[in-house]
């Protein structure tokens, strides 16, 4: 069937594929270098994750070996999953979506190998260091100081592509995706540089240490991995869908005015803390303006697929990145809800604190990269997902997984805090109290491991060049080109 | 989309072309929606909720931001005078508390009941709460000999310290004995303190209770 329309079509439409594969051969290597590197961090982080949330409800575990102690494992934990898959998913997710809407190929290939393979050393020598006991005490900048060069030099190679490759772009016309991207290529190292050098080699003094610290963990979230979840949600819909973007004249407002208001949100993590009254203020009002963004955004994407809510049945990539929407809204709800003293005082140090970021960062934007992933690698290899069941078993592991852990850390977070809170019980009561609902974090962060290693194995199948047997050349149909709708 | 049920999870087909998502999207961010008869509803709903938002964020910041001071640390300042420190006034009684607390208690006690028969009390005591010109003498020159205290003869020595406190320790001293354990004395002030200590400052032994008594009838 696809064969006869791939002759039939127009030669006008011929060349743009023609044009398409181009870009798409010249991106493969570097691409599936940094998606593997991406996958075997997820596992790594997961495992070690998991590892971490074993030992809050079974101390014993893992207890007598000093570099598994949670104060060790529990960052390494982290960072192997923000730096590791976090970052690589997004290089390859990201330079993809820029190379094919600057309709250019990917040059010097070879400069993202050595990016690819700096940065994952650094990442690698960074959670060694953590597990060594060479951490900083500072949150997602623990790794030790000697790999920061590492990374940012890799940053850097990898970052100067994108942005070459969008000046050197073939359109006269630029998209909302290329937006958030080009925007996130410069906040990210900005937001490292400007941390590093507050923090460590020219340290500020006192409370201003973490006033920086909040500002970095908060900007990380909001102006690097959300842009980046956004960009693929931005592109993907119209794309699959052959639809496009709903009140698309909204998008660049929503565009800067999330981007100026997260920058200033990140006071609102220290409510309460020792550091001048108007930090935190500042950030609270900052997270209310961004409700304006969320709904601008949200009229854009929800706006989109509604009426086309039949669509999610036959593709993987939009049940993904309808996840992902959801997890958006959600965790800047959570943002704009932690931000008001009454809840922060209930929610400060416990399950919840830690379930705002796990909402942007795994369940908005780790699972837009799967959505992109399951779109971009057929095209990338020219092979079919050799397995369904396996990609069935990623999706329902992960959406089963998300809703588990939203509800179960929403719930244990608040009523831990209001134990927390209660000065007649004793510290240990409350933890042994909350035995149940870390066992029950476990039990969901097993459930999603579980999902990876589908996705793995899949990928494994597609990617590698020795096991094509049971994969399929992929059929790729000339897509229509896309019209305004009239109303 | 797909004959086959599974196919979409094997491959996902495109249904635009990229340069069409460009171009379309290049028009649709210029073009504004099409008036269908009065005014457009969205557009004017966002406008007011852009407008909710800075209005109550402006307010939420003139009430919680404490005027962007950045030596203030406490949520609970003042919003008028975030800096101020806001002045307690302390009564003398207040204050002689912590020079009762570390000269007079190891023979008057924390309770001001002294010790039956070897240190009489104060709390209640027609002395503490009599003439102040005598308790402010037996205070700078100590006190010898017997002594009737409600009723109960003591004979013993209290140790002079003029010498040891300033004139507003012992008004304020004296004045924490006149106001606790019950007792209702009016203050002392240290001028009173100091007219008596300049009138005796010949003085160089302890009074006993039959000197003081001719004093301050």
């Amino acid at each position: 069937m696809n064969s006869t329309e791939n002759t039939r079509t127009e030669p006008v439409e011929r060349d743009g594929r023609t044009e398409q594969m181009e870009i798409d051969t010249s991106a493969k290597w570097p691409l599936l270098v940094f998606f593997a590197y991406a996958i075997g961090w997820l596992i790594v982080g997961g495992a070690l994750e998991l590892a971490a949330a074993i030992q809050l409800h079974t101390p014993t575990f893992l207890a007598t070996c000093e570099w598994f102690t949670h104060g060790r494992l529990a960052p390494a934990a982290q960072n192997a999953l923000v730096y590791g898959w976090g970052f690589n998913a997004a290089f390859a997710v990201g330079l993809w979506l820029m190379a094919r809407l600057s309709a250019t190929t990917l040059r010097h290939g070879g400069w993202l190998f050595i990016a690819a393979k700096f940065w994952n050393t650094g990442v690698a020598f960074g959670v060694l260091g953590i597990l060594a006991g060479y951490s900083t005490s500072f949150e997602l900048l623990e790794m030790p100081r000697f790999v920061v060069c590492l990374l940012l030099v890799s940053y850097a190679l990898v970052g100067v592509w994108a942005v070459t490759t969008f000046s050197i772009r073939n359109t006269e016309n630029v998209f909302a995706t290329q937006w958030y991207l080009f925007g996130a290529a410069f906040w990210f190292p900005w937001l490292y540089a400007v941390a590093q050098l507050m923090l460590f080699n020219a340290p500020v003094r006192g409370v201003l240490q973490p006033v920086v610290n909040a500002w970095y963990v908060h900007g990380l979230h909001g102006l690097w991995f959300v842009p980046v979840a956004l960009a693929a949600a931005y592109y993907l819909l119209p794309k699959i869908l052959g639809k496009t973007i709903a009140h698309y004249y909204f998008a660049p407002l929503a565009f800067w005015w999330l981007a100026i208001a997260t920058a200033f949100a990140g006071g609102s993590r220290l409510i309460g803390a020792p550091v001048p009254v108007w930090i935190p203020a500042l950030g609270t009002v900052a997270n209310f303006m961004l409700v304006v963004p969320v709904v601008l955004i949200g009229l854009n994407l929800f706006g989109t697929l509604s009426g086309r809510y039949g669509a999610l049945n036959g593709s993987v990539t939009l049940r993904f990145v309808l996840l992902s929407m959801l997890a958006f809204v959600l965790g800047s709800a959570a943002n704009f809800a932690f931000s008001f003293p009454g809840v922060a005082q209930v929610a400060q140090f416990t399950l919840l604190s830690g379930l705002r970021d796990w909402l942007l960062f795994y369940a908005c934007f780790s699972t837009a990269m799967f959505g992109a992933a399951y779109f971009i690698l057929p095209r990338l290899t020219g092979n079919e997902w050799r397995s369904p069941a396996l990609v069935k078993i990623h999706l329902g592991a992960t959406v089963l997984g998300v809703v588990l852990l939203t509800v179960g850390l929403a719930w244990g977070g608040w009523s831990q805090g209001r134990m927390l809170n209660d000065a007649t019980l004793a510290f240990t009561d409350v933890s042994r109290a909350m035995t149940f609902w870390f066992t029950y974090r476990t039990v969901g962060l097993f459930v999603l491991l579980l999902g990876h290693a589908a996705f793995l194995v899949n990928f494994a199948f597609i990617a590698c060049p020795f096991n094509l047997s049971g994969a399929a050349p992929a059929q790729i149909n000339p897509p229509p080109a896309l019209e305004v709708l009239k109303a | 989309m797909s004959a086959e049920p599974d196919q979409n999870f094997r491959l996902e087909q495109a249904c635009a072309t990229d340069d069409s998502i460009q171009q379309v999207h290049a028009q649709l961010q210029k073009s504004k929606p099409e008036k269908k008869g009065g005014y457009p509803l969205l557009p004017l709903g966002i406008l007011g909720l852009m407008c909710t938002v800075v209005f109550f964020g402006s307010i939420y910041l003139a009430h919680n931001s404490l005027r962007f001071d950045p030596l203030v640390y406490s949520e609970q300042a003042s919003r008028e005078k975030p800096g101020a420190v806001k002045v307690v006034a302390l009564t003398r009684a207040q204050l002689g508390k912590k020079v009762y607390d570390t000269t007079c208690i190891a023979c008057h006690q924390a309770t001001g009941l002294g010790v039956p028969g070897v240190y009489p009390p104060l709390a209640g005591s027609e002395w503490a709460q009599g003439s102040e010109e005598r308790i402010i003498r037996i205070v700078l020159h100590g006190l010898n000999g017997p002594l009737k205290v409600e009723g109960k003869d003591y004979n013993n020595v209290m140790a002079p310290l003029g010498g040891v406190l300033k004139d507003d320790q012992i008004a304020n001293a004296l004045s924490y004995v006149r106001a606790s354990w019950g007792n209702s004395a009016p203050e002392v002030t240290p001028e009173a303190v100091a007219k008596v200590r300049a009138a005796t400052a010949d003085r160089k032994t302890y009074w006993t209770a039959a000197e003081l008594e001719q004093i301050g009838q």
